[in-house]
């Protein structure tokens, strides 16, 4: 259990800043690399590094589906920008990989028939769009949003995805007490072309030190939220419940027996062109029969790859806003069916 | 990693920034990194202790157990803290304020949601669409500010019913199962944020940071060097109508020969503001607090204060600013007024940003004020 109070306490302490596991300069989810100096001990090195990734790769295939949705909810993937995610659900869910459009894929099983479940990572949000000499960033948005998307920055704690990881900024708000005795704001919806992001630095040159560049990812500094009995809130809780469904479900799956082949899929771009899924497709395709959480693709996109195609989504409360809502109980259910699902029926 | 080790590695990176900043002579020479250091971890704790207007308490709780063994606390009626330290005249006092502002609960309704009223100014659409805690009797409930419940076409920015508070209950009595009652105060989860080399965010600076300065002043106070009266005050409810301010300022009377608030310096030094005034860069030092709302400070009483500060080398700016302070009640009897306090960006919202140096070097400030002025 020391391992995965490694695993939960590195995450935390990242916090909602970090999709990363903190694994950097680790082995496994964390587990420090032993250290041992006599060749005669490659053996024994051996045997503990396999030992700590079965206790870690045990201890995450017995994470429920609740546990795995704080920390999806926690994470960050702007749409183009979901490698960090990637990376952490590789380390996640070991017998996955990472393929050439960045999708995490597990193959589990084989033969016919061939089966895809597949859930997006990605999530609205922006890059630095621009970097002002007085050292405040702008922003452009990436992957939309309805009419009230951006004014959830509005005087909000941001975090910057640099390649050196998460700086926090904030998306300046007039200060209330200067607005006294004079114009009120416009009451028209706060628009990313008004957001002014703030990382605590006084000059262009400030922000080049804490490693911000123009394109680096922008999103809401996130942490997952529980309420009521099993309520969980936060941006994008709904689709990321989901996803933490099919975690749930691919490592239970992934020591049991299925049906012929299942390919678990985490795909990219999903509010841009849907390549992540088209890789998906070409490289494990066709399809007998397709699973979607949460993705919202044209069925003449998906073309004839894709089988018979299921549709799910998780009910939400305020869906689209920073406190989307999902009962984590409906998410556990959905686990459950998937679980069903790849194990007997074709 | 550990608490040291955490403050092992950030004590570093002060040291290595301010090295970087010394070369540019941007900071004083009092401001070293320890001390920013030290002025974090009580900033953090007392930022993390929730206090909205009335419900002070366990802020003023955090104070009470930082103060030097000399420091004999008293409670008035209202629930402002008072600390006395030296004899006779002139008694000068100093006011900083514990509460924060916030909303309260006014009616849980039959779907279990609750209304809600605020407590304090601020811009309410801010918090709309936020995770919420509800603080009751039995602790901290977690909760959401519900969004609006339809868009308006065109959709504005204000939600036009305001908006409502959710447990994540759907009837009354699911929602007093949790504790949860009329009068509980509520905030949004709060977290001290570093940011860049000497920057922090957080909700209720105002006036924590004050706060902290005054009790870091107090536990450095040299009690040798005072040969007069000084009271520290930590109000109650000064976002709810200088109430705590009020009560104290009456029990003093004609007494103070002089009253400073310890408060934020609204500052203008942000593009999204404009800057015809209050204009007062972060990093720059504190700011006498001239002119605000409700508060004129007499000219000569400024410009000895200046006279002090520049006769330590201790870097002060002079404004004007919106708002009002706890001095404001002293001025009813009469006693001169001189607020002073750090520049803030992006007041009373959920993301207020200051430098730490800054209130560095307010302490400073407040301790030569009370033994030398």
């Amino acid at each position: 259990m020391v391992q995965i109070t490694n695993f939960l306490h590195l995450h935390q302490f990242v916090g909602d800043l970090d999709c990363r596991t903190g694994a950097s300069g680790s082995g496994i989810l964390g587990v420090p690399k032993p250290i041992m100096v006599s060749v005669n001990r490659t053996f024994f090195r051996r045997a503990l590094a396999v030992a700590a990734y079965l206790v870690v790769a045990a201890s995450v295939s017995a994470q429920t589906t609740p546990e795995f949705a704080d920390r999806f909810v926690a994470m960050t993937a702007v749409t183009g920008y979901e490698q960090r995610m990637a990376e952490t659900l590789v380390d996640w869910l070991p017998f996955a990989d990472r393929d050439r459009a960045g999708n995490v894929v597990a193959v589990i099983g084989s033969g016919s028939p061939v089966r895809l479940a597949v859930c997006p990572m990605d999530e609205r949000g922006y890059i630095v769009g621009r970097i002002l000499d007085d050292g405040f960033l702008t922003l452009r948005r990436v992957g939309g949003g309805g009419p009230l998307f951006d004014q959830g920055l509005e005087g909000h704690r941001v975090a910057v995805w640099t390649d050196g990881g998460p700086v926090p900024g904030v998306v300046s708000i007039p200060s209330t007490h200067l607005g006294r005795g004079r114009a009120s704001q416009p009451d028209r919806p706060f628009d990313v072309d008004d957001a002014i992001i703030d990382v605590g630095a006084d000059s262009a040159a400030d922000v080049a030190a804490l490693g911000v560049r123009v394109l680096d990812a922008v999103a809401l500094a996130k942490r997952a939220h529980r309420y009521g009995e099993s309520l969980l809130a936060g941006p994008e809780a709904g689709r990321r419940a989901g996803c933490a469904a099919l975690a749930r479900a691919a490592s239970t799956v992934a020591s049991g027996e299925v049906l012929g082949t299942v390919v678990i899929a985490f795909v990219v771009e999903s509010y841009l062109r849907h390549s992540g899924l088209r890789v998906v497709a070409r490289t494990h395709g066709p399809f007998s029969a397709t699973w979607l959480i949460d993705y919202e693709v044209p069925d003449r996109a998906l073309g004839e790859d894709f089988g018979g195609v299921e549709r799910s989504r998780l009910p939400v409360r305020f869906e689209a806003t920073p406190v989307e809502t999902v009962d984590l109980v409906d998410a556990d259910a959905l686990s459950d069916r998937l679980i069903a699902w790849a194990g007997t029926q074709p | 990693m550990s608490m040291n080790a955490k403050r092992h590695v950030r004590l570093s990176l002060a040291w290595l920034t301010l090295l970087i900043f010394w070369a540019g002579g941007r900071v004083s020479a009092q401001v070293t990194p320890d001390r920013v250091e030290r002025v974090a971890e009580v900033l953090e704790e007392l930022i993390e202790t929730y206090g909205v207007s009335g419900d002070e308490e366990r802020v003023r709780d955090v104070v009470v157990r930082q103060l030097p063994e000399w420091a004999e606390p008293e409670i008035d009626d209202v629930g402002n803290l008072w600390v006395r330290a030296g004899q006779g005249d002139p008694v000068v006092v100093f006011i900083a304020h514990l509460d924060e502002v916030g909303f309260q609960i006014t009616e849980i309704l039959a779907d279990g949601t609750a209304q809600l009223r605020t407590r304090g100014g601020f811009y309410p659409n801010l918090w709309e669409a936020t995770p919420a805690l509800i603080h009751t009797g039995a602790g901290p409930v977690p909760a959401i500010f519900m969004p609006r419940d339809t868009v308006a076409d065109p959709p504005t920015r204000r939600p036009p019913d305001g908006f409502r508070l959710s447990a994540g209950t759907a009837t009354r009595a699911a929602t007093e199962a949790l504790g949860i009652r009329v009068g509980d105060t509520v905030s949004n989860p709060k977290e001290f944020v570093r940011l860049g080399a000497t920057r922090a965010t957080a909700r209720s600076f105002d006036d924590r940071a004050g706060s902290t300065a005054q009790l870091l002043a107090v536990q450095a106070l040299d009690l040798d060097a005072l040969d007069h009266e000084v009271i520290f005050i930590w109000s109650v409810q000064e976002e709810a109508g200088l109430v705590g301010a009020g009560v104290a300022a009456d029990a003093l009377g004609f007494t103070p020969a002089r009253v400073h608030a310890i408060d934020t310096f609204v500052s203008s030094a942000a593009p999204i503001d404009r800057q015809n005034f209050a204009y007062a860069p972060l990093g720059s030092g504190p700011v006498a607090r001239g002119v605000d709302s409700s508060s004129v400070t007499p000219r000569a009483v400024l410009d000895a204060f200046l006279e002090l500060a520049e006769g330590h080398a201790l870097p002060l700016q002079v404004g004007a600013t919106n708002g009002g302070t706890d001095g404001t009640p002293f001025r009813d009897w009469g006693v001169p007024h001189m607020p002073f306090g750090w520049p803030l960006r992006y007041s009373h919202s959920p993301v207020e940003l200051i430098d730490l140096e800054d209130v560095v070097v307010l302490v400073d400030l407040i301790k030569l004020v009370a033994e030398e002025w």
